[in-house]
């Protein structure tokens, strides 16, 4: 009996609501646009290299676009395929 | 007929020379090649990330049309011959035209409302001088310290003795 109050209070405790961490879920927009250069140069490092799904928190789904979205920015000269 | 969004990368001085002629010239295209043009307009004039055809700046024309698919390739092929458009970029749209522009116009608004809310949180400032923490008083009597070294047996007790010597007579 104790141990069961126990376990259903941890569980508790993880249902709890935590912010989500991919921004675009967190904003609850459809697709990532390449033309939105300054959240685009967010998700890339200074050198230009785009910055991975585990130090950015975006999601698998919105990675995907954003590689995409960051190709087509740089091809177009919006941003550099190698930074500073 | 497939909805397309199209970004074309145009001559800066020519653009500034006659901006309608450079406009008129990427509409002309469009229209030779079957397109529907719903929407044709400059989108930004800006420094290029890196330099394009010697230049480091550009303008930029963002457009909205339909067009049948075989006429893509070709209008390409044309655009490449063209000296005053750099660059093209031709993406064929996963919803219609309104859908999408609606949907844009969301992520403008959701983003920028992102980046307000973050503006007014980021810099907290210095938080300032702490100010004289004021005289800490008298830590008083000390107490007695009690015997060094193990209880048991005396080889802890004798060990730092010697030592002490020891560093008294180097020095």
């Amino acid at each position: 009996m104790k141990r069961d109050a126990r376990s259903s209070k941890k569980k508790k405790k993880f249902t709890k609501f935590r912010e989500r961490r991919c921004r675009f879920l967190r904003l609850k927009v459809d697709f990532v646009d390449w033309k939105d250069v300054g959240t685009l140069q967010r998700l890339c490092t200074g050198q230009g290299k785009v910055i991975g799904r585990k130090r950015s928190g975006t999601s698998a789904k919105f990675q995907r676009m954003v590689r995409i979205a960051i190709k087509r920015a740089r091809f177009m000269g919006l941003m550099p395929y190698i930074g500073t | 007929m497939y909805p397309y969004e199209g970004m074309f990368l145009v001559d800066p001085t020519a653009h500034a020379a006659d901006p309608a002629a450079v406009e008129g010239s990427v509409r002309a295209l469009l229209e030779k090649h079957g397109a529907k043009i719903q929407q044709l307009e400059v989108w930004d004039e800006r420094k290029l990330a890196y330099e394009i055809q010697g230049q480091s700046r550009g303008v930029y024309l963002l457009g909205y049309f339909e067009m049948p698919g075989s006429g893509v390739d070709p209008m390409r092929r044309e655009i490449k011959i063209k000296e005053e458009i750099y660059r093209e970029l031709i993406i064929r749209l996963e919803t219609d035209i309104p859908t999408h522009l609606e949907r844009s116009a969301k992520y403008e608004e959701k983003m920028k409302q992102d980046a307000d809310t973050r503006r007014d949180r980021p810099d907290r400032g210095d938080r300032g001088d702490r100010g004289d923490r004021g005289d800490r008083g008298d830590r008083g009597d000390r107490g007695d310290r009690g015997r060094r070294g193990r209880e048991d047996g005396d080889r802890g007790a004798s060990a730092p003795v010697t030592e002490a010597t020891n560093t008294e007579a180097a020095s």
